[in-house]
């Protein structure tokens, strides 16, 4: 913690959720600029033709006539702007600054969409919810901490319930309840080097931690040591795909692949710490 | 903090029960159902069997469901002559993937034969392999591609109208092109379930089936010689699923193809299976266009939201020509010089292979919309798509390929338009992600009354494409019908004896043989052979006539000591084609170019009469 000296209890807190958040929103802002956002599943399809024919709109005005771009496309370019001003606010809000509130939320507000969208993409998996339902609490947990503080029970229980969705999603995949995914192993051979074989043990073994910090939380004695090792798991996990991914041979060396993927992860690691700081012993001088 | 505790006590109780309950949902779902592995009795084991016969040699490979521990591992391969079955090989299962893959040599081909795979007490699985069509006129492909099973646009409807029409023109080879399995993490489920949908015409017939990137388990497929993708969307290239996985889905799909013909691995073991397959004298050339092919992503300068994909019609096309950056590799562009060279028991050549050698549509998908280009398409990286089409046309080969979603016919041009071979694409089981191929712009050039998007153009990558048909399916999303969304199936007619090649697309759910069926607007369309490389700017030398019926011919460029092109005569007088202002030497010979027959040939030289020896 020695990054944190100097600083006062409740400032750590709320500072290691702002990171997060920021981080978090910057990274999903850098998907919408740059690359592209899983949007097309939510709007291309028969219900939403439907709706805008019973509207009176035109199907061609809506999603584009293939030599032009339609409103469809134009608005979720736009959509950049809200991830901006949200991870911007992630720095700037304070707890009377109702609009900067208001962006954080919409913030989260949008990676809800963003990730039903995704779970419509993998044909309705759940655990594709549940391992993101940590990114979108993200801004939720520091409008928290700022209205009611960073030690306020709520912001606490739904800070445990961010780490529990994240962790019991890659848990489930970890373990091969469903399908696992294919950069799993991909990453496990790459940066360990590990054979297939040696790649689903240890893929079981972390799946089988993911579960049981889930359960850690549970325990006042273990508490510490679940958020300890999710801060440790969530980081190494998040600094896997840049770490996987980029190459001197690339362009900008890959970074603008693979840096965001770690990014918009950070709440995987930030929430964490911040149970973890808020959990840590404080002595006399430091309070 | 006992609030704390009970929060996370409900929260988890919620999580866990949610993820279980999700899961048990997930396998009651239809889409799931349709790849359960059924419970089979002990005579029931093998699913199916694929086989090809090439050189004397029959390669057959038995899918076997999975077995009980203890159940025994060898699989037996009879035959039957005429005089009771006897055993020709015998063989041990492979596992991943269940499957008894035989080899018996000097495999006569001239006939006709039952045969039957046999497994422990009561197991068997009958299907006939047929005599080589050496004698027939015509050999007939049915071509397929992109299997979806997703019942969301009519990938549940049975495939029983494929199976009709197979019969009913008597296919001589099945070309399945690329993703007969969309799973990406159960291949054995959905291929099982392909060999249940398809066995009953595969078992009668040699089947070229070609794994594709869905069937490795994975969106696009840019193999980099066998890299570790790690990137959604793999376009940073390599295999995104681990190389276990990829060895299983190619054991399965390939290992019943003649041998490949240079079997080195590649990085982390996966093989290769690039090979010829002589069926019937037509002579076809298996290509793996994705195995080498290098991603885009990093390499290329971003020109659109994904970095496979371009979107900036002002983009300047030799940008993305980067140095390095490989399509079909020297070790298949060198089989290609070879394979295109050798006319032993061979009147006509064509190239299988998963996707065609251009940019095949301008519209993609959903709402995405228009794409200026698409770098999974083989239209890039160019250098590597001109250098494959300058080897296949040496040896005026036809291009047969799927995985475009969108049925089409273009002749590809590389120095100039329609310099180079023809290709057709063929339309999807059943479509899974629309394509429409939509220029802005009209062609140059279209025949009399022809559709505006036919004709000369320049794809998205710059290369010179001439189009001849599309079946663009309907513009809105249609749900389930088959056929707006312009599913079905490819036909292609080798005419030995008129040296033709008539490409058919047939719609699903029609009878093929009826007279008014109707085949999607643009076919069927027949080319000669020789169209296969006969720019405009070339012009004809004199006649040489030979003593010998169908001699093999080829020019040699004097100044460059290149080869123009090898090729097999219709009849016994030839009158070659020539750029001008070049003189060839002209080597010929009853099966090989062996004897050099004439020197200066040029654009009006005059006519000879050739003895061969």
């Amino acid at each position: 913690m020695s990054f944190f000296k100097g600083f006062n209890q409740e400032l750590k807190l709320i500072l290691s959720l702002r990171v997060g958040a920021f981080l978090c929103l910057l990274g999903w802002a850098w998907v919408h600029f740059y690359w592209e956002a899983p949007y097309a599943i939510l709007v291309w399809n028969e219900t939403v033709f439907s709706w805008v024919e019973r509207g009176g709109g035109d199907w061609e005005k809506f999603v584009g006539t293939g030599s032009n771009d339609g409103l469809l496309q134009q608005v979720v370019r736009q959509l950049f702007w809200v991830f901006l001003i949200a991870a911007a606010a992630s720095f700037a809000a304070r707890k009377c600054s109702i609009w900067k509130l208001i962006a954080l939320l919409m913030g989260s507000l949008f990676l809800i969409i963003l990730f039903y969208a995704r779970y419509l993409e993998s044909q309705q998996q759940l655990p594709i919810l549940i391992e993101h339902g940590g990114q979108a609490l993200m801004p939720i947990i520091l409008v928290l901490a700022l209205n009611f503080g960073p030690r306020c029970p709520l912001t606490q229980h739904v800070a445990i319930l961010a780490v529990m969705l994240t962790f019991a999603g890659h848990g489930a995949y970890a373990l091969g309840l469903w399908p696992t995914p294919a950069n799993y192993f991909a990453m496990t051979k790459l940066i360990l080097g590990f054979d297939f074989e040696a790649s689903v043990v240890f893929l079981k073994f972390a799946g089988v931690m993911d579960f049981l910090i889930c359960v850690g939380f549970l325990f006042t004695k273990l508490r510490r040591i679940s958020a300890g090792y999710a801060f440790c798991w969530g980081l190494l996990t998040a600094l896997a795909r840049p770490l996987a991914g980029m190459s001197f041979d690339l362009h900008y060396w890959g970074a603008d692949q693979f840096i965001h993927e770690a990014m918009l992860r950070a709440p995987h690691f930030m929430v964490p710490l911040y149970l973890l700081v808020l959990w840590h012993p404080v002595s006399e001088h430091e309070s | 903090m006992k609030g704390s505790k009970w929060f996370s006590i409900l929260s988890l109780i919620l999580i866990f029960g949610g993820l279980a309950l999700s899961q048990q949902n997930d396998q009651k779902k239809k889409g799931r159902n349709l790849l359960e592995i059924p419970v089979v009795k002990e005579d029931e084991t093998i699913c199916f069997a694929l086989y090809t016969v090439h050189d004397q040699t029959l390669k057959l490979t038995a899918q076997l469901y999975p077995l009980q521990e203890g159940d025994s591992k060898k699989v037996r391969l009879e035959i039957n002559e005429g005089e009771g079955w006897k055993l020709v090989a015998e063989t041990e299962i492979v596992n991943p993937g269940w499957t008894a893959p035989f080899r018996v040599e000097n495999w006569d081909d001239t006939t006709s034969v039952a045969y039957r795979v046999l497994h422990g007490p009561s197991a068997k699985y009958e299907g006939t392999i047929r005599k080589n069509p050496r004698d027939q006129e015509e050999v007939v492909v049915a071509a397929f591609t992109g299997n979806s099973i997703h019942p969301g646009h009519g990938g549940d409807i049975s495939r029983q109208d494929l199976i009709d029409n197979v019969k009913k023109v008597d296919a001589d080879l099945l070309f399945f092109s690329g993703d007969q399995v969309y799973d990406h993490h159960r291949h054995l489920a959905a291929w099982l379930k392909f060999g249940r949908d398809f066995g009953e015409i595969i078992k009668d017939r040699p089947t070229v089936c070609l794994p594709d990137d869905h069937d490795a388990g994975q969106p696009n497929l840019w193999g980099e010689s066998g890299k570790v993708s790690t990137l959604a969307g793999a376009s940073d290239g390599g295999y995104s699923r681990p190389a276990e996985y990829v060895r299983e889905v190619e054991r399965a799909q390939t290992s019943h193809l003649p041998d490949p013909v240079d079997p080195h691995q590649i990085q982390q073991g996966i093989g290769v299976w690039f090979t010829n397959l002589n069926w019937g004298e037509v002579d076809f050339a298996i290509i793996e266009d994705r195995k080498f092919k290098t991603g885009p992503a990093g390499r290329v300068p971003k020109q659109g939201p994904r970095p496979d994909h371009i979107r900036n019609p002002e983009y300047d096309p030799a940008s993305v020509d980067v140095d390095g950056a490989i399509l079909l590799g020297e070790r298949q562009l060198k089989f290609l010089e070879d394979w295109g060279c050798d006319w032993e028991d061979a009147k006509m050549k064509a190239a299988l292979s998963a996707t065609i050698f251009c940019g095949g549509a301008h519209i993609h998908g959903g709402a995405n919309g228009r794409l200026h280009a698409d770098m999974d398409s083989n239209g890039w990286p160019q250098a590597g798509r001109n250098r494959a089409l300058a080897a296949l046309r040496k040896s005026f080969a036809f291009h047969l390929a799927g995985d475009q979603h969108l049925a089409t016919i273009f002749q590809h041009g590389i120095d100039e338009f329609r310099d180079a071979i023809w290709s057709f694409c063929v339309p999807s089981i059943a479509n899974l992600y629309l394509r429409w191929w939509e220029p802005l712009e009209a062609g140059a050039n279209r025949e009399s009354g022809a559709p505006e998007y036919t004709g000369d153009h320049l794809d998205g990558f710059a290369n010179k494409v001439t189009n001849f048909a599309a079946a663009n399916p309907e513009k809105k999303p249609m749900g389930k019908l088959l056929n707006t969304r312009s599913a079905g199936f490819g036909i292609v007619r080798f005419n030995k004896a008129q040296r033709t090649i008539t490409m058919e697309c047939w719609p699903r759910n029609v009878d093929i043989t009826d007279p008014k069926a109707k085949q999607y607007d643009g076919w069927p369309r027949t080319i000669s052979q020789f169209d296969n490389y006969n720019p405009n700017s070339w012009e004809k030398s004199g006649v040489f006539l030979f003593d010998q019926k169908e001699p093999v011919v080829q020019l040699i460029d004097e100044q460059t000591k290149e080869i123009l092109y090898t090729v097999r005569v219709k009849g016994s007088s030839f009158e070659p084609t020539l750029p001008v202002g070049k003189s060839f030497t002209l080597k010929a010979g009853v099966d090989h170019p062996s004897q050099v027959v004439a020197t200066g040939v040029k654009v009006g030289s005059a006519s000879e009469r050739i003895i061969l020896k």
